[in-house]
């Protein structure tokens, strides 16, 4: 299945990061063009694809992790070092997936083009 | 399922392993034409030890194993709603730029990007590349709350992940 999909990880306490929010934005010439937010799920991905396979179109595309918000929100969390994580990559050939984990403490971020 | 069941643990093995699977692959594309070289270890790691309030940086690349050497950079800060360039340096054979980013009375605290320009550091390497390449200019962000304290910040990347920390 080809799209884009992620899955956060909350890698101080080694499990999914719930209710992270992910904001979606597309490359529009010089600036970004929001098109949606998600929440992730107990399991730390979005309920449905981020972009879907009919969807996927080359170009570039934007996540912003709102991983900030999330640690502030935990009750033994320090302020984080992490801003908001924002992701830019390419879609280069629509017949592939893209699958962009988002691996995360307060003081430190990964991504990677995962599978 | 048709697939095995991706545990947490085993997704981060795979995203791992699937990460130098693409650099061999990648590596033994580029072998003919290498414009440049990447910079060679030849140095140890420096200590800031007893230095004074500072944000400095170093890009490691770990395609190839070296410093991040001749990588373009453009520090901005946060101003409203949007970021306010500072400078922009490249880095040294080291992997660092010669000198901090901020020192100093120039270190004020609030929301930073570094915006690193990793395609074309690919790129001026030769390294074969998807068109638009996977990642072009990466944002790291990153916040500076006590200005008397010192700031580094280590990004490992290749052409396909990154990652970053708040060092020492």
């Amino acid at each position: 299945m080809a799209g884009i999909s992620t899955h956060v990880l909350d890698a101080q306490r080694g499990r999914p990061a719930a209710g992270v929010r992910i904001d979606l934005s597309i490359r529009e010439g010089d600036g970004w063009r929001f098109v949606k937010s998600m929440t992730t799920n107990a399991d730390g991905r979005t309920d449905g694809p981020v972009v879907a396979a009919a969807d996927a179109k080359v170009g570039e595309y934007q996540l912003e992790f709102h991983i900030d918000d999330y640690f502030k929100t935990l009750p033994d969390a320090a302020e984080p070092f992490v801003d908001d994580a924002v992701v830019r990559f390419a879609i280069f050939d629509v017949k592939q997936h893209y699958h962009v984990p988002m691996l995360c403490t307060p003081g430190s971020c990964t991504t990677y083009r995962g599978s | 399922m048709d697939r095995p069941l991706l545990t947490r643990r085993s997704l981060v093995i795979a995203g791992a392993g699937g990460m130098a699977a693409a650099s061999t692959g990648a590596l033994a594309q580029t072998s003919p034409p290498a414009p440049q070289k990447p910079g060679a270890l030849t140095v140890a790691p420096t200590s800031q030890a007893g230095l004074g309030p500072r944000l400095t940086m170093h890009a490691i690349d770990n395609f190839h194993g070296t410093p991040g050497a001749g990588m373009v950079c453009d520090l901005s800060i946060r101003d409203g709603d949007g970021y306010r360039p500072l400078k922009t340096v490249t880095t040294s054979p080291t992997g660092r730029p010669a000198d901090p980013l901020l020192v100093d009375d120039a270190l004020k605290a609030g929301r930073y990007e570094l915006l690193l320009h990793v395609e074309a550091y690919f790129q001026a390497l030769g390294v074969k590349l998807p068109s638009p390449n996977f990642l072009g200019l990466v944002p790291v962000r990153f916040v500076v709350r006590d200005v008397t304290q010192r700031y580094h910040l280590p990004i490992l990347f290749s052409p396909w992940g990154y990652s970053y920390y708040r060092g020492s």
